[in-house]
């Protein structure tokens, strides 16, 4: 809203210079973009919320003036004289949900010609270009009250009849920027007998145009329905200071007190009679709220005290009219202007509004409270720490995605992705199923600028789509998870997943103590390669087991679409799934001071058994003698191992709890050991 | 055998203490320091060894006497020897072999966390301290907790589909779109607890902006809640203060300006003071009576402040980003910087 100095000093004494005057303003809510000057007069730009259209017009922002800076308000009171014979035009409103009311005076005998100096200079102030008077005073009168106005050229009116009604699907219009629209029946339209003549609170019709042989004019003041301007506006990308404003609701009053005002001003300058008695449709929507306020409710919400009198001056000045009350509460029946004052604490925001917020103390004691950190925050953590202590950088992707992003296979679902209108980017409109593409995508666009190396990891939620017969957590789920992309191989992304996972405290090793157990297996994904992918799955007690993350290497097919080298290795962990790890506390176990026992054995056996079988048969056999064991070698050789045979070299760390271990008593538990691994899986030992 | 007197022995030791001094004293490197101690410690030969057998020879009367000598000369020639090898080795034997310290150090990995955790980190832990919970919740909402129960009304603007991200599926007749601000935690955490409470609601929100240097579809939210009876503006007032003087230095106050925000009221926008002057940080105010009783709260009974910050206006802002898009190109050369 652009606001006019020299403008404003037509209601109020303004001596303060402009920028105390929008400093006073912008701390009272009205926001300050700029100020220019504009000839001998300077504009204050000021962005009005959408909670007050009366300062949507000189006169609301003079009324705030007036209250913050304690100056008597001096508005206009037009009170044109009605001269000439009744207006003979007919208004039916045939649809009153879209116009509750509408009136049309008639002036008869005007002189379309240039409006004066003044006028001119207070428009152009305001970055309005002057048409002719007639116009020029419906656009002055808007900018100084909020309420737009229409003249007509009452003689291209057919039919002499004015109708308000919703626009009829395939119905199209003409409008004064010479472009034709075509309506639907979500907006509105002011019609002669033959269609429509203007588009209800947007603009008015090229047919009906005031020109220069106008002699007999129409005016519109009328209420419209914010959503059917609204419509028009938005559909047909036309929005204009009338739908501005009608989207917001203008004064009520001032319907009336615009038409007059305009005709007063179109008779003082294009000369003209004005008709008897306007005609209006409809009723004039005017609610108007008696609003309590209780005494001592201002300094319980503000925390700051504001003298009774005070209140009363700035409830007073604001246009509030003190009903009768009983004791220290009050009531205050809410002016036309301000129909967004309805409820107490309406009352409260307009006492600390004017007050100043300045007041409001900022250093109050505050008591102290016991705060919890969450299983998902402290998760988030865990990971992230991890990760960027091994070098990782942590990328923010987009949540929605491109269609192609989506056409690989999600770890999660086979659901296909959910999609969103509009799309979030160009392209974009898909709620990813898994992180892994987005970051790919990202070190896909390091590599094109040449960035270098890019590993990076993301925490964030995918969308997964569920059966939507669900109706409490349906149609989806949101798993919380962490991926990551690196340029190695399956075995370090596997490296990285089982830190996290140890760092949870979460069994990876197999035989580990425990309520839980972590299994890794072949997965097959068309994101990986074949054969160089493995999902982990979480077996816990009483639970089913379930698939908490997907490790692989990416495949060549994968990365020449995103011209990525090989290798790249990600992985993707529910973290979602592992909060349950978050709130277990440590508990000691003490080391033994025994000294440990190292024995070495080298077990030959079919190629096919995995490693994570021996490694069961071993954690299970060894007792509680067997402190820890690795796997220190494999390798294949038909000629010395025989064809289809490997051998794996396992290094045992045997150590009792007190005491020490004997040589025989080592050598027995290796033996259970060799025993259980010939039994179960038909290795031998290779000596 | 004839006893030795005490200070024949006491000669002979001190002999073996210059003896010692002079030999390691000319000790140039480690194989040098190592034949002194093999001359004077060493265990089977060394002359220590030789006096200690003399030991037993001292006239007895002496010989308490003679072994605290004894032990002296012990400890000296073991730290002597000590220093000696500590001398030697913190000098390099030969020019050859001295590195040169301005080459680069073998590169350990060092992984960067982005900017935006960064940042939502720190306002968290301020938070923390002054009781603020953080707390989570989804992305995807329904109209219940974006709109209705912020008392954003079925005509307000807000609402428009053009303005929101609307999922192609509905919850029943529900229709779902992905969150336009974080206050839908709010509402959630308010239907499951009762105050008092204190949280921070943080993450992903999404509006449909046109991407340029300061808009983007996706963005970031911070937002504080506080129910709790008796609670006024001066809290609110007093918490950001403390925030905005915690985050950005001692003695940064905060200034508020009426604002119109659907789910507070009062409503204001905060302004931090940052670098010499105002800052817009985001909005406040105090929960709006509606929203309290949309929850099952009477707002006599208990009252609230609510606000909420723009994470990459901070960010931008603190660690000069013109163009807020780069938070999102996840260039390692932007992200290595952090």
């Amino acid at each position: 809203m652009l606001v006019s100095r020299d403008w404003l000093s037509d209601y109020l004494r303004l001596d303060a210079p402009t920028e105390a005057l929008a400093e006073r303003l912008l701390m009272a809510g009205l926001n300050l973009e700029a100020i220019h000057a504009a000839g001998n007069d300077t504009v204050i730009e000021l962005e009005v919320t959408s909670n007050r259209p009366d300062c949507l017009g000189h006169v609301g922002v003079a009324r705030e003036l007036a209250v913050l800076l304690g100056l008597p308000l001096h508005l206009p009171d037009p009170r044109p004289l009605e001269s000439g014979p009744p207006a003979d035009v007919a208004v039916t409103i045939e649809d009153a949900d879209i116009c509750p009311c509408y009136t049309a005076r008639v002036i008869r005998g005007v002189r379309v010609g240039p409006s004066p100096k003044w006028l001119i200079e207070r428009l152009r102030a305001i970055g309005v270009e002057p048409v002719n008077n007639l116009v020029d005073v419906t656009n002055y009168v808007l900018f100084e009250c909020g309420q737009p106005l229409h003249a007509f050229d009452l003689a291209r009116i057919r039919g002499r009849r004015i109708i308000v009604r919703r626009a009829r699907e395939g119905e199209s219009f003409t409008a004064l920027n010479h472009r034709d629209y075509h309506l639907t029946p979500a907006m509105g339209v002011i019609a002669d007998a033959d269609g429509p003549v203007a588009l209800a609170g947007v603009m008015g019709g090229l047919g009906t145009e005031i020109g220069a042989d106008t002699v007999d004019v129409l005016l519109e003041s009328a209420q419209f329905a914010p959503l059917v301007v609204r419509a028009a506006a938005r559909g047909l990308a036309l929005a204009s200071p009338s739908s501005y404003r009608f989207e917001r609701g203008p004064d009520p009053a001032a319907v009336d007190w615009a038409s007059r005002r305009a005709c007063q001003l179109i008779v003082e300058m294009a000369g003209g009679t004005l008709a008897a008695s306007p005609v209006a449709a409809g009723r004039l929507q005017a609610p108007q709220a008696t609003v309590p306020l209780r005494g001592g409710r201002v300094a319980e919400v503000l925390g700051m005290d504001v003298d009774d009198q005070r209140q009363r001056n700035i409830l007073g000045g604001l246009g509030f009219v003190e009903a009768p009350a009983g004791g220290t509460d009050s009531r205050w029946l809410a002016p036309t202007w301000r129909r967004d004052c309805t409820r107490e604490i309406d009352l409260v925001e307009e006492i600390g509004r004017i007050e100043g917020y300045a007041h409001v103390p900022d250093e109050v004691p505050l008591s102290a409270r016991r705060v919890e950190v969450g299983p998902r925050e402290r998760i988030g953590r865990v990971a992230t720490d991890l990760l960027v202590g091994i070098g990782f950088c942590e990328a923010l992707t987009r949540s929605v995605v491109p269609i192609e992003a989506e056409t690989t296979e999600s770890p999660w679902t086979t659901r296909p992705a959910l999609s969103i209108a509009p799309p979030l980017v160009r392209g974009a409109d898909r709620l990813r199923r898994s992180l892994l593409p987005s970051l790919l995508e990202a070190r896909s666009g390091n590599a094109a600028v040449g960035a270098g190396r890019a590993d990076l990891f993301e925490v964030a939620r995918a969308y997964l789509p569920t059966a939507a017969e669900t109706a409490v957590d349906g149609p989806l789920k949101e798993p919380f998870l962490v991926s990551l992309v690196t340029g190695g191989d399956f075995p370090l992304a596997k490296g990285i997943v089982e830190a996290l996972l140890t760092r949870l405290r979460i069994g990876v090793e197999a035989w580990s103590e425990g309520a839980e157990r972590v299994e890794w297996r072949p997965v097959d994904l068309d994101l990986f390669t074949g054969g160089r992918a493995a999902e982990v799955v979480l077996h816990r007690e009483g639970r089913q087991p379930e698939r908490i993350a997907v490790v692989g290497e990416i495949a060549v097919g994968q990365l020449a679409q995103r011209s990525l080298e090989a290798p790249v290795a990600a992985a993707e962990v529910r973290l979602d799934c592992l909060e349950f790890a978050i709130g277990r506390d440590v508990v000691l176990r003490a080391a033994s001071d025994s000294p440990a026992v190292h024995r070495d054995i080298n077990l030959v056996l079919d190629r096919a058994v995995p490693w994570g079988t021996v490694a069961a048969v071993i954690g299970e056999s060894g007792g509680p003698l067997l402190e820890r064991f690795h796997l220190v070698q494999v390798w294949e050789d038909a000629e010395r191992l025989g064809t289809g045979r490997k051998s794996l070299v396992v290094a045992l760390a045997l150590r009792p709890r007190s005491g020490s271990l004997s040589g025989e008593e080592a050598n027995t538990v290796v033996a259970g050991i060799v025993t259980a691994c010939a039994g179960r899986l038909g290795a031998e030992l290779r000596r | 055998m004839e006893a030795v007197p005490l200070d024949a022995f006491l000669a002979e030791m001190a002999r073996c203490r210059a003896d010692a001094e002079a030999m390691l004293a000319a000790a140039a490197d480690g194989a040098a320091v190592e034949r002194a101690r093999v001359e004077f410690l060493g265990a089977r030969n060394g002359r220590l060894k030789g006096i200690q057998k003399g030991l037993g020879t001292v006239e007895p009367a002496a010989r308490r006497d003679a072994g605290r000598h004894f032990n002296d000369l012990k400890d000296w020639l073991t730290v002597a020897i000590a220093a000696a090898q500590d001398r030697v080795a913190a000098a390099p034997a030969t020019a050859e072999a001295a590195i040169d310290v301005t080459l680069p150090g073998t590169p350990v990995p060092l992984g960067h966390l982005h900017p935006i955790t960064q940042t939502i980190r720190r306002v968290q832990e301020i938070m923390s301290r002054l009781g603020f919970e953080s707390v989570d919740g989804p992305e995807v909402e329904d109209q219940w907790h974006n709109f209705d129960a912020l008392a954003i009304s079925p005509e307000h603007p807000a609402r428009d589909p053009l303005d929101n991200f609307f999922l192609q599926v509905a919850r029943g007749n529900d229709p779902l779109l992905l969150r336009s601000q974080t206050s839908t935690v709010q509402i959630r955490v308010m239907e499951r607890r009762r105050p008092p409470l204190r949280i921070v609601s943080l993450g992903r929100v999404y509006r449909p902006d046109t991407a340029d240097a300061t808009h983007y579809p996706m963005f970031h939210q911070v937002e504080g809640l506080l129910v709790e009876p008796g609670t006024t503006m001066a809290h609110l007032k007093t918490t950001l203060r403390l925030l905005a003087s915690s985050f950005l230095g001692a003695g940064v106050r905060v200034r508020f300006r009426p604002a119109f925000f659907p789910f507070t009221e009062p409503s204001v926008e905060v302004d931090m003071e940052w670098g010499g002057r105002w800052v817009e940080m985001g909005g406040a105010g105090m929960v709006d009576p509606a929203v309290l009783t949309a929850v099952g709260l009477d707002p006599d009974a208990v009252s609230g402040f609510a606000f909420g910050l723009g994470v990459e206006r901070i960010a931008a802002r603190r660690h000069g980003v013109a163009d807020i898009r780069d938070f999102y190109r996840n260039d390692v050369r932007f992200l290595r910087q952090f």
